[in-house]
C-alpha cells in the first residue's frame, strides 16, 4: 500500500512540473470530475485509450469520439487515459505503450485526462527498471515502447518563456484514485 | 526544397568582419539565461549527490565505451530481431546516402525531425533538400532557425538569439500574413503548423539520447513531445545516432535520466522521455554513424570525450561561449567539447581557432555530467595541432624563443627595465600602444614593468633573516607577474610570513611553464617546469601567489614530465590564503581580533583558485577574519574576469566584454575593495578600472592580510 508520504510527494513533484491533480475515494467519483471538465470545457468529443479497461458503461455520457484515421484524434479535444505507475520524486506518469493509438490519445488532444491509481505510486524509475526491461522485450505488441510523462508539453524556445502545449497537451489532469494511503 | 534565404545570419562577405564584433544583444541572453539555468539546475540537484551520481555515469560510461564494438553488435542484433532494420554508417556522406535510399524506396517525399545533432553533423538537410526531399524541423527552436535560414545558437535552445518580434518575422515571411508579435500566440501557430506537417509527412526521423543493448530500445528525451509526435504518426521511422550513445542496460539509462535533465535545463525530468523498441509492425530504420568515433576510441588521452551526453551544461557556464554565443564558438558541436568533437568529426583545420577560444577556466570541468576534462584536452589538442598543423609565428617566438630561455627572458626584462621611462605611462601603467595595436589595451592599462624586481627588492632581506644554519621552513614562489610587474603582492606575503615568525626563502621565479603548456608548446613547458621543479626539490613546503602557477606545479607539470601527477610536490606546493587558512588560523585570530571592521571589500573568485584548487572558500574566510566582517559579494563573483594570459592578446574583444561585466559587478556591489588571489586578475581589473577612470583598489589577499596585520611596508 502507498505511504502518506509518497503520495505527498508525488502530488508536490507533478503540480511543480504544471500537472493538476485531484485526488478521489474511487474511479467513479475520479471519473465524474473528469466529466465535469469537458462539460466546463464544452469539449465535444472525447479519445479513449485502448487500454481502458473498466467497462464501458462507467463513461456513459461522455462525448467519445471513435477515431478512424489518424487525422480524426486531431478533433478530439480530450483525451483519457491511464498511467500504469506513477513516480513520487518527480511526478512523473509511467505508461507502458502497446499501440500507436494509446500515445496519440496521450499526445494530441490539448487536454489530457490521466487515471492513476494511488496504490501505483512508487518512490523512483529504479524500483521500475526490471518492469520497463521486460516491456521493452515484449515481442507480441504493435508498439512496445515505454513512456514517462511529466507535466504538460512545455517549451521556452522563445526568448526563454515558458509556453505550455506547443505540442502535446498543454493541460494534464491526474485523476488520482483509490483508498486513502496508510 | 532549397534552403530559405536568410533573415538573420551573417551573408558570406560580410561575415569575418561581423565576426570580430560582440553582439550585446546576444550577450545580455546569454548571460541571463546562464544565471537562471545555474538557478534551476541547483534547485535539480537539491539532496542529490551529484559528484557520485556522475561518478557512476562516467564510469558506466566508460565501461560501454570499452566494449563499444561488442555492445553495439548486441543492439543491431536485439533491434533488428524484433524488426528493425540497423545500418552501420561509416560517415556522414554514407548515413546520408542511406536515409536518402530509405526514403526513395518508402516513396517518402517529406521528412519530419525531432531534434537531432547528428543530423547536422551530417549535413542531412541540405542533402535531402539537394535531392528533392521536403524537410522539416518540429523542435520549435529548430524550427524557428531553419525558417529564418539561421544557424543554431545553443545546443538546447536553439533560437534563444531571436526575440519575439524576429520570430514573428520569419512566421509572417514563411506564412504569408501577418502574425502577432505574443509568445502564446506565436507557440499556438506552431503547433497548428506543425501538425499539419507531422501528418503530412511520409517520413520522420529522430536522434537519441541512448541505445539500449540488452533490448535494442532507443531512449528519447524530449520536453515539446515533438519526438513522440514524428516518432508516432508518419508511417516510416529513421533514428539517426552515432555508436557513442550505446548503454549496456535499461537500469544504465535510468541512471542517465537522473542526470541528463537535472544538468541539461534544470529540471527533475523532462515533459516526455520515451523508450522505443522495435516491433514487426513498425517500419523502423535505424542508422549507427561512426564518422571517425572509432579512431577516438582508439585515442588514450581524447576517448574520454565519447562519454559527453550532449546536456550543454559546459556551454551554460562557459564565459567564452556567453559572450560570443554558438554560431561563433562552433564549427558544428559548440563550445570546448564541441571543438573537440570538431577536430576528428569535421579535420583538424576545423577546430584550430575553435581551440584558441578555451580560457581554461575549468568551469566546464565542475558541472560536466560524465567528468570530462575539456581543458585538459583542448590543451592537448592545441599540442596536436602544434604538431600536425604548425605553430602560430607570435606563438612560437614567444614560448620557443622567450619563455623556455631564462636567460632570453632576463635579457628581455632587463632591456624593458632600462627603456623603463620611455615605456612608462601615468602611475604604476605602461604608455599606450601604438594606435595598430590599440586593441589590446583599449579596454584595460597594462602595467608597467616594477623598477625592481622582487628578487632583486627582497632576496637579500630574506636571506639574512632567520636561522643561517638550518634549511628554510617555507620557499615562497611568487611567478612572474609578481615578480616583474607587482613586487609590492611579494613584499606584502613575505612580511605576513615572518610577523607569523616563517623563515622564509624566495625561488627563482622563472617561469612555471604554464602559458607555453596552455598554448601546446609541450618541449618548451617541460623545459621550463624541469628546471622549476629542480629548483624546489628541497623545500619542505612552497607557497604560491598564483593560482595557474600552482596548477602548473602541483598538476600540470608533473603530467607533462610524463611522470603522472607527482602527489609528493603536490602535497608541497600550497596557495598562499590556503597555508594561513590551514595552519595559522589561530594566531591569526589572535592577532587580528581587535580589528574594527574597515570599508566593504568584495571579493573576485578567480578561475583557478575556485575550480582547480577548491581554495576560495580558505580565501573568503581568512578575508572576513582580516577585515573584521563579512565580505560583500558582488553578483557572480565567480565570473572570469577575462585574463587568461595569452587569451586575451589572441581574442581582446571578448576578453573588454568580459572585463566590462566583471567591473559592473564589482560597481554594484557597491564595493570600493576588491580581492582576489591571482596576479593575473589583479593585471586585468586594475588595468581594467583605471582604464575606465574608475577609483576601485584591486589587491591580492597577501596585500590585504599585510594591511589588516600593520606590517610596515
Amino acid at each position: 500500500m502507498v505511504t502518506a508520504h509518497l503520495e505527498r510527494e508525488f502530488i508536490a513533484a507533478a503540480r511543480a512540473a504544471g500537472a493538476e491533480v485531484e485526488r478521489f475515494a474511487g474511479i467513479t467519483p475520479a471519473l465524474d470530475f473528469g466529466r465535469s471538465i469537458l462539460r466546463d470545457l464544452d469539449v465535444r468529443d472525447v479519445t479513449v485509450s485502448p487500454d481502458l479497461s473498466f467497462p464501458a458503461a462507467r463513461l456513459k455520457g461522455w462525448p467519445i469520439l471513435k477515431p478512424g484515421p489518424k487525422k480524426d484524434y486531431l478533433k478530439a479535444g480530450a483525451g483519457l487515459v491511464r498511467a500504469d505507475y506513477g513516480i513520487s520524486k518527480t511526478g512523473t506518469l509511467v505508461h507502458l505503450d502497446r499501440s500507436d493509438e494509446e500515445k496519440m490519445v496521450w499526445t494530441l488532444p490539448p487536454v489530457c485526462l490521466c487515471l492513476l491509481e494511488a496504490g501505483r505510486i512508487v518512490p523512483d524509475l529504479d524500483v521500475l527498471a526490471d518492469v520497463l526491461s521486460r516491456h521493452l522485450d515484449l515481442t507480441d505488441q504493435e508498439s512496445p515502447q515505454v513512456s514517462l510523462v511529466t507535466g504538460p508539453s512545455r517549451t521556452a524556445d522563445i526568448e526563454c518563456e515558458l509556453s505550455l502545449g506547443v505540442h502535446g497537451p498543454g493541460r494534464l489532469v491526474v485523476l488520482l484514485f483509490g483508498d486513502e494511503p496508510s | 526544397m532549397g534552403p530559405a534565404a536568410s533573415l538573420f545570419s551573417c551573408s558570406e562577405t560580410s561575415r569575418p568582419e561581423v565576426m570580430k564584433r560582440i553582439d550585446p544583444h546576444l550577450r545580455r541572453i546569454l548571460r541571463d539565461f546562464s544565471r537562471g539555468y545555474l538557478q534551476k539546475r541547483e534547485n535539480a540537484l537539491a539532496g542529490l549527490d551529484f559528484e557520485r551520481l556522475r561518478t557512476e555515469l562516467s564510469e558506466v560510461k566508460e565501461e560501454a565505451l570499452s566494449r563499444c564494438d561488442e555492445l553495439v553488435a548486441l543492439f543491431e542484433a536485439k533491434a533488428s530481431q524484433k524488426g528493425a532494420r540497423v545500418y552501420r554508417a561509416a560517415d556522414s556522406a554514407e548515413a546520408n546516402r542511406r536515409i536518402y535510399e530509405i526514403l526513395k524506396s518508402n516513396r517518402a517525399r517529406f521528412l519530419v525531425k525531432g531534434k537531432s545533432m547528428v543530423s547536422e553533423e551530417t549535413g542531412l538537410n541540405a542533402f535531402l533538400e539537394k535531392r528533392g526531399i521536403k524537410v522539416r524541423e518540429t523542435d520549435l527552436g529548430e524550427w524557428i532557425v531553419q525558417l529564418a535560414g539561421d544557424q543554431p545558437t545553443h545546443m538546447v535552445m536553439p533560437a534563444i538569439h531571436l526575440t519575439r518580434r524576429d520570430v514573428a518575422r520569419v512566421f509572417s515571411r514563411h506564412l504569408e500574413r501577418d502574425v502577432p508579435e505574443e509568445i502564446p500566440a506565436l507557440v499556438r501557430l506552431a503547433r497548428e503548423e506543425l501538425r499539419r506537417e507531422i501528418f503530412q509527412a511520409g517520413a520522420g526521423l529522430i536522434g537519441a539520447n541512448a541505445l539500449v543493448a540488452e533490448n535494442g530500445s532507443v531512449l528519447l528525451v524530449t520536453n515539446e513531445g515533438n519526438g513522440r509526435m514524428v516518432s508516432t504518426l508518419p508511417p516510416l521511422l529513421i533514428v539517426l545516432t552515432s555508436i557513442e550513445k550505446i548503454l549496456p542496460s535499461t537500469r544504465d539509462a535510468l541512471l542517465l535520466l537522473r542526470v541528463l535533465p537535472a544538468n541539461a535545463t534544470g529540471q527533475n525530468i523532462t515533459s516526455y522521455v520515451s523508450f522505443i523498441a522495435p516491433s514487426p509492425e513498425k517500419n523502423l530504420h535505424i542508422i549507427l554513424l561512426d564518422n571517425h568515433r572509432s579512431e577516438i576510441l582508439k585515442e588514450p588521452v581524447f576517448r574520454e570525450i565519447l562519454r559527453c551526453i550532449k546536456c550543454s551544461a559546459c556551454l551554460n557556464v562557459c564565459p567564452v561561449y556567453q559572450t560570443i554565443g554558438g554560431k561563433r564558438y562552433a564549427h558544428i558541436y559548440m563550445g570546448g567539447i564541441g571543438t573537440l568533437f570538431t577536430a576528428w568529426i569535421h579535420g583538424r583545420a576545423a577546430s584550430r581557432d575553435l581551440a584558441d577560444y578555451c580560457l581554461s577556466c575549468h568551469r566546464c570541468e565542475a558541472v560536466c555530467a560524465a567528468k570530462i576534462r575539456v581543458p585538459d584536452l583542448v590543451i592537448a589538442l592545441r599540442e596536436r595541432l602544434n604538431r600536425e598543423t604548425g605553430k602560430r609565428l607570435w606563438k612560437r617566438l614567444a614560448f620557443d624563443g622567450v619563455i623556455g630561455h631564462p636567460g632570453v627572458t632576463r635579457a628581455l626584462f632587463s632591456s624593458a627595465r632600462s627603456a623603463g621611462p620611455l615605456l612608462a605611462g601615468k602611475g604604476e601603467y605602461a604608455r599606450r600602444l601604438p594606435p595598430l595595436l590599440r586593441k589590446y589595451d583599449r579596454f584595460r592599462a597594462l602595467p608597467r614593468l616594477a623598477r625592481q624586481s622582487l628578487l632583486a627588492q627582497a632576496g637579500q632581506k630574506v636571506t639574512q633573516k632567520g636561522d643561517r644554519k638550518g634549511p628554510p621552513r617555507v620557499v615562497l614562489f611568487a611567478g612572474c607577474l609578481v615578480e616583474h610587474f607587482y613586487p609590492r603582492i611579494g613584499l606584502d606575503a613575505l612580511r605576513v610570513l615572518e610577523r607569523l615568525g616563517y623563515k622564509v626563502a624566495l625561488s627563482d621565479s622563472a617561469c612555471c611553464g604554464f602559458p607555453a603548456a596552455n598554448a601546446g608548446f609541450r618541449e618548451a613547458a617541460a623545459k621550463s617546469f624541469r628546471r622549476l621543479a629542480a629548483g624546489l626539490e628541497n623545500a619542505e613546503v612552497v607557497l604560491t601567489l598564483c593560482p595557474t602557477c600552482t596548477t602548473m606545479l602541483a598538476q600540470l607539470g608533473p603530467e607533462i614530465l610524463g611522470t603522472g601527477p607527482d602527489r609528493h610536490l603536490a602535497r608541497r606546493v600550497v596557495p598562499f590564503s590556503r597555508f594561513l587558512f590551514e595552519r595559522e588560523w589561530l594566531r591569526l585570530e589572535g592577532l587580528l581580533s581587535s580589528r574594527p571592521p574597515g570599508q566593504p571589500v568584495t571579493y573576485h573568485d578567480s578561475c583557478h583558485h575556485k575550480y582547480v584548487l577548491q581554495a576560495s572558500g580558505a580565501s573568503r574566510d581568512l578575508l572576513e577574519l582580516a577585515l573584521g566582517g563579512k565580505l560583500r559579494e558582488m553578483e557572480s563573483p565567480d565570473s572570469c574576469c577575462g585574463f587568461g594570459g595569452s587569451f586575451s592578446i589572441s581574442h581582446p574583444e571578448v576578453s573588454a566584454s568580459l572585463i566590462d561585466a566583471k567591473l559592473e559587478s564589482i560597481r554594484r556591489s557597491g564595493a570600493r575593495v576588491v580581492a582576489m588571489d591571482c596576479p593575473g586578475c589583479v593585471m586585468q581589473i586594475r588595468g581594467g578600472s583605471a582604464r575606465r577612470g574608475e577609483k576601485l583598489e584591486v589587491r591580492h589577499t597577501a596585500e590585504i592580510l599585510a594591511a589588516c596585520l600593520d606590517v610596515k611596508r
